[in-house]
């Protein structure tokens, strides 16, 4: 299949960047870190929302960006991450320390499954087929009673920082917490795409009959990169449930994939702070128009055609245009 | 079991309605390799247009045709000033293409809410088509064999006007080899947006259909639209005849299981899209074996 972006935005990019690039991270890094001391709490929590849908278009950033598969179907995982703390917390009477790994590895068996079967079909039907099976998850989320059915579940628990002295409870040291977890997941992928296993993810997505030729075991390859986006995704569903002490089937629905679809092209496909600054900006923009406008739909699916059809290098493709213009 | 023939007529009927909307949006995708998650915009676009005309006029024949004539315009313009430059930009096109109408999908339901409000309309059966027949023992709405023999009508006349008629042989040639129809005179460019056109015309027919058995809302595009996609896929992406029995196959599934098992209902369609997917992606009856 042919590559969702422009080939010359790769993910292992930063080389002639690297210094604008390490500049703007720790420009951005320090805005965030001090953030949570000026700022008011509605800001703090539109704050929290971004890094919960960063992590969300990060995950998918691997999948879309670096390795070229469109997925429809991912918010399936960020479901499973909110249930998977739920059930093993509120049903099982887990701790969290036992619940939260738990339900990565199911997660990662369930994407390792998953990603198996769905890249066996290739672009459109990859999204066909990654939208069949979230709408699957979704289905069985709507109808299973021990999890509240379509109603979802309440009662999913914060961590306790309790012997740091904080209360999670507390806006300003939940954003803290999810700012922690987004960088350390950040760090996390950025070694990823700069592995060798990244370089082969990008070889994919530039010529999969290439890299197959070369020896790779393609397949393999991509079903890593599943799983891993996988996992990702599912640590936004843990921290977005913990946000809201809430889950529901919702969360699963493929208005929220294409969310996320949304969130990575905006950003910039292949980027690695291309994500973070897509749900930026989409989260801006949705809370902004909100004060205008009731008519959220209207918004995202505008938002969408427009980006598809003027913007898709993303802010970022357009940014590394400029900043190599200038060169 | 008694009740079996009602479910199973109301499976043949739903698909009935299925392949209505199903066979727009396989031809599209066969002739233009566009996966067309819109189409469920021009359902929903064609029922409110059937609603307010029959409201207004109180014709459901006139229903129909406002229901196929505006989608089939809007249709038309989408694709010859929006998609069709898009292709030409030679950018990864189809995955851009779904995108775009994926976004579309979303606007047009957004659109329609603001306008009309979310809640659900309905449109009265015509006094003509109302009333019931004893068929199997059943006492079997005569509005719902309305749909399914304007299933079947449509379904053998595309068949044969796909097959037997010069247009029919010019749009599968497009399908099979686009430039050597082009060379051969024709402007591919029209010959896309008409087909592209009537496709939404008949998923807006289908919305004027749907709208006294299911309601009229905001939202019905997006509900059917998946439905759709796996009758295209089952049936094979481009395959007409297909997509007739996967519109069955799809229909009595999903009837069958709201009826027998309804905690499998939401599930059924969605599985047998990830199967045939998984399993034979050219779909149950792909001939072709066309890669996708």
């Amino acid at each position: 299949m042919k590559a969702a972006v422009a080939p010359h935005l790769s993910a292992t990019r930063p080389a002639d960047n690297s210094r604008r690039y390490r500049n703007l991270l720790l420009g951005l890094l320090a805005g965030a870190l001090l953030f949570p001391f000026f700022w008011t709490q509605y800001a703090l929590t539109i704050g929290t929302e971004v890094l919960v849908a960063a992590l969300f278009a990060i995950g998918l950033n691997i999948l879309i960006g670096t390795t070229g598969l469109v997925s429809l179907g991912s918010s399936m995982f960020v479901g499973l991450g909110g249930y998977g703390v739920g059930v093993t917390a509120a049903l099982m009477g887990l701790p969290l320390t036992v619940g939260v790994p738990l339900t990565l590895l199911v997660v990662a068996a369930v994407a390792g499954v998953s990603g198996f079967l769905c890249i066996r079909a290739k672009g459109v039907g990859f999204l066909l087929v990654t939208l069949a099976l979230s709408q699957m998850a979704y289905g069985i989320a709507t109808k299973t009673k021990s999890t509240g059915g379509s109603d979802g579940m309440t009662g999913i628990p914060r961590p306790d920082f309790g012997w740091l002295g904080l209360s999670i409870d507390d806006p300003r040291v939940f954003y803290a917490y999810a700012l922690f977890v987004t960088l350390a997941v950040m760090l996390l992928v950025w070694r990823i795409t700069t592995s060798p296993f990244g370089s082969v993810l990008v070889g994919i997505r530039e010529n999969e009959r290439r890299m197959a030729a070369l020896g790779y075991n393609v397949d393999a390859y991509k079903i890593g990169a599943f799983t891993v986006s996988s996992v990702i995704a599912a640590i936004s569903g843990i921290i977005q449930a913990q946000y809201t002490y809430f889950v529901n089937p919702e969360s699963m629905s493929w208005q929220a994939s294409g969310e996320g679809v949304l969130m990575v092209i905006i950003g910039g496909a292949g980027h690695l702070l291309g994500p973070l600054a897509g749900s930026g900006i989409y989260v801006l923009v949705k809370q902004a128009l909100s004060g205008i406008t009731e008519e959220y739909l209207l918004v995202f699916g505008i938002f969408f055609v427009l980006v598809v059809t003027f913007l898709r290098g993303g802010v970022l493709g357009v940014l590394s245009k400029t900043w190599e213009a200038r060169k | 079991m008694q009740s079996l023939p009602l479910h199973v007529l109301n499976g043949i009927q739903l698909g009935c309605l299925l392949f209505i909307l199903a066979v727009g949006l396989t031809v599209v995708f066969g002739l233009m390799d566009t996966l067309n998650l819109s189409h469920g915009a021009f359902y929903t676009i064609g029922a409110y247009m059937g609603y307010l005309t029959a409201h207004a006029t109180g014709s459901f024949l006139l229903a129909l045709v406002v229901g196929f004539v505006v989608p089939f315009v809007l249709g038309f313009i989408t694709q010859r000033y929006l998609l069709y430059p898009l292709t030409l930009r030679g950018r990864s096109t189809h995955l851009d293409l779904a995108l775009l109408t994926f976004g579309i999908l979303f606007a047009v339901a957004g659109t329609v809410e603001m306008l009309f409000g979310s809640s659900f309309y309905s449109l009265a059966v015509p006094s003509y088509l109302s009333g019931t027949v004893d068929l199997f023992g059943v006492a079997y709405p005569v509005y719902r064999l309305f749909v399914i023999a304007f299933g079947s009508v449509l379904a053998f006349g595309l068949v044969w006007g796909l097959e037997r008629t010069v247009l029919g042989s010019v749009i599968r040639g497009a399908v099979e080899h686009r430039e050597m129809v082009a060379a051969l005179g024709i402007d591919v460019r029209l010959l896309f947006a008409i087909v592209f056109g009537a496709g939404a015309g008949l998923a807006g027919i289908g919305g004027v259909i749907a709208a006294p058995i299911l309601s009229v809302y905001s939202h019905m595009g997006m509900t059917v639209v998946v439905s759709t996609l796996v009758v295209v896929v089952v049936g094979g992406l481009g395959n007409v005849r297909g997509s007739l029995v996967g519109a069955l196959i799809v229909g009595l599934a999903d009837t069958l299981a709201q009826a027998y098992y309804s905690e499998a209902e939401l599930f059924v369609s969605y599985a047998l899209l990830f199967l045939v997917m998984v399993f034979r992606p050219q779909g149950l009856f792909g001939v072709t074996g066309r890669a996708i």
